[in-house]
């Protein structure tokens, strides 16, 4: 068996052609000669290759030295073709993929987004050596105390009293004192404290004065605060935000329009989720902790009402059911924007932290 | 040479690439690469270019593209590692991010130069390839320092500028080592850039004018009159911009050839352009982008329509100058940064 096709012969290298035609033998061996039966050249399975198969084109017999055999029916395809060859063909020339992708996909970024990426993030955090995050910490108070942090304005006497309840921490949770320290700044935008990779905490004099009442509340925070450093999230989250980045690069790089949108929106929605997650975990190492010192969860509930009203403060007044019901749809939603989880479920949680251990 | 030409041969370019076809192709590569993390990408690319090229034919003959995906996917790794690397360096240290910033800024030329050059050589017609010629110092020229000036002289020398970039680089193409001449003028530029600005100034004038008086004086509640100025807006958009690409495109061709070789032609009209722009636009509005495989065919098939071809007797004796084994690096890392330019 053999069978004739007839195309054009390309020279190699020029841009020389002639028409030509083609014998195929069921060996392999494929002939090449001009239309009046001069042959031109012969070539065995070794010799030649075949250009990659795209749907509506011909499929090209490329020789050693780089000559070209085009068949004139672009629909002609190589009984030597081997599946390999034809199956990105097939794959791009069904319905049925495209529709089965379109399924496909969301259920993998699910996946990808929830348990690979988090995953690989934490497992590379712990290969991280303890200099990064002791250069990362110093760093940001630096920058934050020449962009948004003064000098503390406390009494010694108020500083004094947060010192004993940091020290108590230090001491019944073993904490190593060169790595945990506590500062002392004003901050304009109020009530707040901040944990830094270094094991650097900082308190607010606001968050300071409102708590002065009300000590156990502070030590929830405190307790808070060494929860992130504890998990390392500062770490991961620069981890997370990195790789996934570089996956949504990776994976929509490529496609025009789509790019950016996807990277910019989708990044920025990940890295609230993830820093929701980190909150969670940190409250929970509060409520874990707590009954160590005598101190119930309620405590951080407390806490957390304390700093809503400090926050509140100045837009508390009107309010109609209409309005409520609107504002509780809008927060819910635009929860998925925030970093923080909502403090109304934080507050419950603690609650519930403190009914489990009532149960125990 | 029962192929040979002893006389010039003139014909439009035809592409033959159809939309439903190119949709499947261009999704299911989209989907290949999303599942392996971005690896079949440098296939995707591969083929999404082979199938447009392919697909264009000039004188029974189409074009190819010869990269490979490894070629491409090597490239793309090297340029990611550097991109992880400035991105942790930068959050870790902002010092080392400004240092490579810089570094970045210097190689940027080089860049644009190696982008240009891998597509360039990795393109071939009849068997022979083209490249890219530019030079650092003529790409710092054309793409820093005039740009610079077009803008201090508030916009005055922009048309001489956009002629002095276009015919920068279509000077430095190659085919078959022959060198393509664009001998464009700037003053096409000038009459381009005139004649659609009073076009934009007249029909917003009238569109302000009609849009006023009907807003004010609707029956039916203005947002009717609304809607009518939106669309009247977004036609007037098209054509303003229709004008402006096909008296510069129509120009351009007319005026590029390689001696002896190939000369072009084209009559690109202003309606059915802007026709095509304006009804691109809303299919990719309305399907939110994923009508882009559409969109490039029906670019490229109108493109290719209004394009005329003359092949020279020349074209038969053409021997290919370029070796296939260039590094793609340049051309993925100018992308990777947003760098990457587009030839027309």
């Amino acid at each position: 068996m053999q069978s004739t096709i007839t195309g054009t012969y390309q020279l190699a290298g020029r841009s020389e052609a002639h028409p030509a035609s083609a014998i195929v033998y069921e060996t392999g061996q494929i002939v090449i000669q001009h239309i009046g039966g001069d042959k031109i050249t012969d070539c065995w399975p070794d010799n030649y290759q075949f250009s990659d198969v795209i749907p509506g084109l011909a499929v090209d017999l490329v020789l050693e030295d780089g000559a070209l055999f085009v068949p004139d029916d672009k629909s002609f395809r190589w009984p030597q073709l081997s599946s390999n060859n034809l199956l990105a063909e097939w794959l791009e020339s069904h319905w049925l993929v495209v529709f089965s992708s379109v399924l496909i996909v969301p259920l993998f970024m699910w996946s990808m987004v929830n348990y690979v990426l988090p995953g690989a993030a934490h497992a590379a955090v712990a290969f991280l050596p303890d200099s990064i995050a002791d250069s990362m910490g110093e760093q940001t108070l630096y920058i934050l105390d020449k962009t948004q942090l003064d000098p503390t304005e406390l009494s010694l006497d108020q500083q004094q009293k947060v010192t004993e309840i940091w020290q108590k921490i230090t001491t019944q949770l073993d904490l190593p004192e060169d790595q945990f320290k506590l500062h002392f700044r004003k901050f304009d935008m109020g009530a707040n404290a901040m944990a830094l990779p270094d094991g650097s905490i900082i308190v607010t004099d606001d968050i300071v004065d409102l708590m002065a009442d009300d000590p156990d509340a502070l030590l929830a925070v405190l307790l808070h605060e060494i929860g992130h450093i504890e998990h390392q999230h500062s770490l991961k989250m620069i981890a997370q935000t990195t790789a996934t980045t570089m996956l949504f690069a990776m994976m929509f790089g490529d496609i025009e329009g789509a790019g950016e949108l996807i990277l910019g929106a989708g990044t920025g929605l990940l890295q609230s989720a993830f820093s929701r997650d980190m909150e969670r975990e940190a409250d929970e190492f509060a409520h874990h902790n707590l009954p160590q010192f005598d101190i119930s969860p309620v405590a951080f509930a407390d806490a957390m009402t304390l700093l809503i009203s400090s926050h509140t403060l100045d837009n508390k007044g009107k309010k109609d059911s209409a309005e409520d019901e609107f504002m509780s749809t809008l927060n819910h939603w635009l929860q998925y924007l925030s970093t923080h989880p909502d403090t109304q479920e934080r507050i419950d949680s603690a609650r519930n932290a403190e009914e489990e251990n009532n149960a125990l | 040479m029962e192929n040979g030409l002893s006389t010039e041969r003139t014909d439009t370019i035809k592409f033959s690439g159809k939309s439903g076809e190119y949709f499947k192709l261009w999704f299911v590569n989209m989907f290949l690469s999303i599942i392996t993390l971005g690896i079949y990408s440098a296939w995707a690319k591969v083929r999404n270019t082979q199938y447009m090229y392919g697909h264009t034919n000039v004188d029974d003959n189409s074009f190819r593209f010869l990269a490979t995906p490894m070629q491409i996917l090597k490239g793309r790794i090297v340029a990611v590692i550097i991109f992880i690397l400035y991105m942790v360096l930068s959050q870790i240290n902002p010092a080392i991010g400004l240092v490579m910033a810089l570094g970045f800024l210097v190689a940027m030329p080089w860049l644009i130069i190696q982008g240009l050059k891998f597509t360039m050589r990795m393109t071939a017609y009849r068997n022979v390839r083209f490249s890219f010629e530019g030079t650092y110092g003529g790409v710092i020229v054309h793409f820093l320092l005039l740009p610079i000036l077009g803008t201090i002289t508030l916009y005055l020398a922009m048309p001489w500028v956009v002629q002095q970039i276009q015919q920068y680089i279509n000077n430095n193409l190659t085919y078959g080592g022959k060198h393509f001449e664009q001998k464009s003028s700037a003053g096409q530029y000038y009459i381009a850039a005139l004649f659609s600005l009073g076009i934009a100034l007249i029909g917003g004038a009238v569109i302000a004018a009609f849009g006023g008086t009907a807003i004010a004086s609707a029956q039916a509640g203005p947002s009717i009159a609304l809607v009518v100025v939106g669309i009247a807006a977004f036609a007037l958009f098209g054509i303003v911009n229709a004008v402006y690409q096909s008296i510069i495109y129509n120009h351009l061709m007319k005026t590029l050839e390689i001696e002896e070789v190939v000369s072009f032609d084209a009559n690109m009209k202003t309606l059915p352009f802007a026709g095509l722009v304006l009804s691109n636009i809303l299919l990719l509005v309305i399907t939110l982008g994923l009508a882009i495989p559409v969109v490039k065919i029906r670019t490229a098939r109108y493109i290719a329509s209004v394009t005329e071809v003359t092949i020279k007797p020349g074209i038969d004796d053409l021997i290919n100058t370029i070796e296939g084994s260039d590094s793609a690096f340049g051309e993925e890392a100018a992308g990777l940064f947003d760098t990457d330019l587009s030839i027309a």
